[in-house]
């Protein structure tokens, strides 16, 4: 089971990567958060937009596939969802896209780097990247909120 | 030159990634996460900016294996960030242009090397790698543990090293592929190390860090200070890199960035002064927590009291001032606090009264 639904996740990583898919499928996910009512929606909005985008992913794999079924959603962690997502980056493939995300951290100050390497590569929480940087949880939130803006930038090519 | 809507697009972007970190740090309240679903429905470029900066976090999830990626590697930059002086503004500009200045700067420049040559040296003593020269991929396992107050707690590691942990205490240990790496945020914790060259077991505790590749110490966070006890073996026990900037301030008498500490010696790293002294102690004494005993020779009552009041579900609390300096010699057990009670209730002079919240120890009048 765990295995069939690898397989099918390396097959829509590689079907999905296609130039228009990403701003069409934002447009998509957006119309889909429009119709679905605000208490849903604020219960957990970030696990909805993962949710709905997910599954959006999936119907353009089976409708591109003439395969009508055979697809379970399932209850999977948020992140899970993320793993179909085409990366909004316009046109670059896997390695590329793993290759400018290097140079672009480069560009950071290591702090800020180490903060967001930190919490998203191995999973510490904000108090502990705080400790291990000698800054407070605040600023620890801060590096990390400034080295995704500004990876997402480079990365989208925005400046 | 960016147009005008790739700048009112970073901006999302901007905003995208503090909507990020602000669901990361756990969930939102109600407040919020009714502002972010409206700010999600405002624009299908909300929508579009917010997934583009989650396949990012993503992205960095999925880079675990890259060895550019690994703990050690980040964290040896960011605190080469805090060693680095700050250069002026107008120097990174124009550059050195007057002599005097330059040769200034590079006598500061190979103070700065001669400190980097130091500390390696030191590393290779111990025999260790130095922590720049990561290459394998850093696949790292963390675990946390935490007690509560009156809680202890022991656990056998993955390496076969063996975790005490006291009252009120919390550790994080990450063991990657150069490194065996523990963060103590509270309270005390006793290791028995086991012996492994090629990965150091390195201990950030406040204003410490001890560094040790086999052996059984204790460490202690007391306010400011990290008190480091070495049971058997040796550590080699330095101020924090994490807390400190250890710039070279006089070239000359640079103090070293470790000291050596053996078996039944006892150092006190306070948060500002380097280098500290250790000093000869009972280390049985130190550990006694482990057999879940307080040890006193000869110490005030105040001290005495505070060591318990780790503990005890209800503080003791001295009444009469003139009562804090009472000497107290004696063994006790840190779940017992009735002996203590009884204990000090046999001393002459002192009145001890249990109430529902805390233990007033008050002199006797009569």
């Amino acid at each position: 089971m765990a295995e069939h639904r690898g397989a099918l996740q390396t097959f829509f990583r590689r079907r999905i990567r296609s130039k228009a898919d990403a701003p069409d499928l934002a447009q998509e996910v957006y119309v889909r958060m429009l119709r679905i009512s605000d208490q849903e929606a604020i219960r957990n909005p970030v696990h909805y937009l993962y949710t709905v985008a997910n599954n959006l992913v999936k119907e353009h794999a089976v409708l591109d596939r003439r395969q009508a079924s055979g697809i379970d959603i399932d209850e999977a962690p948020a992140h899970e969802h993320l793993e179909t997502l085409p990366a909004f980056d316009g046109d670059l493939d896997a390695t590329q896209r793993v290759a400018r995300l290097g140079v672009v951290l480069q560009q950071l100050r290591p702090k800020c780097r180490a903060a967001v390497v930190l919490r998203f590569t191995h999973e510490l929480s904000y108090r502990e990247i705080a400790i291990h940087l000698g800054v407070s949880p605040q600023m620890a939130k801060k590096y990390v909120t400034q080295a995704l803006g500004h990876c997402r930038r480079r990365m989208a090519r925005l400046g | 030159m960016i147009s005008k809507d790739e700048q009112v697009r970073a901006a999302i972007a901007e905003q995208a990634s503090e909507w990020l970190v602000a669901n990361d740090d756990g969930p939102l309240e109600a407040r919020d996460s009714a502002a972010l679903a409206a700010w999600l429905k405002a624009s299908p470029v909300h929508v579009e900016e917010f997934l583009g900066v989650s396949v990012i976090a993503r992205d960095l999830r999925e880079a675990r294996s890259d060895p550019e990626y690994s703990l050690e590697t980040v964290l040896a930059r960011a605190r080469a960030e805090d060693d680095t002086p700050i250069q002026p503004f107008w120097r990174r500009v124009i550059g050195p242009v007057r002599g005097i200045s330059s040769r200034r700067w590079l006598t500061a420049a190979a103070t700065m090397a001669a400190v980097v040559v130091l500390s390696l040296g030191l590393f290779s003593l111990w025999n260790v790698r130095p922590i720049a020269q990561v290459s394998a991929p850093g696949a790292t396992t963390a675990l946390h543990f935490e007690t509560r107050h009156g809680e202890q707690l022991s656990r056998r590691l993955p390496d076969n090293s063996v975790l005490h942990l006291n009252t009120d205490s919390a550790v994080t240990i990450r063991f990657g592929k150069t490194e065996r790496l523990v963060t103590l945020t509270s309270g005390q914790a006793d290791f028995e190390v086991a012996h492994d060259p090629e990965h150091a077991f390195r201990v950030f505790a406040g204003s410490a860090e001890v560094v040790a590749i086999g052996t059984k110490f204790d460490v202690r966070l007391e306010g400011d200070s990290t008190v480091v006890t070495v049971v058997e073996g040796r550590v080699a026990v330095g101020p924090s890199p994490l807390l400190k900037k250890l710039g070279p301030q006089s070239s000359q008498n640079h103090p070293p960035r470790f000291v050596q500490l053996g078996a039944d010696q006892q150092i006190r790293v306070a948060a500002d002064e380097w280098p500290a002294t250790p000093a000869a102690v009972d280390a049985q004494r130190t550990t006694a927590w482990l057999h879940r005993q307080i040890v006193f020779d000869q110490e005030p009552l105040e001290r005495v009291a505070a060591e318990f009041n780790r503990y005890a579900p209800k503080p003791i609390e001295i009444a009469t001032p003139a009562l804090r300096n009472l000497q107290i010699s004696g063994v006790f057990a840190t779940d017992d606090p009735e002996a203590f009670i009884a204990f000090l209730r046999s001393l002459t002079g002192v009145r001890v009264e249990v109430t529902a919240t805390r233990i007033r120890v008050s002199q006797d009048q009569a």
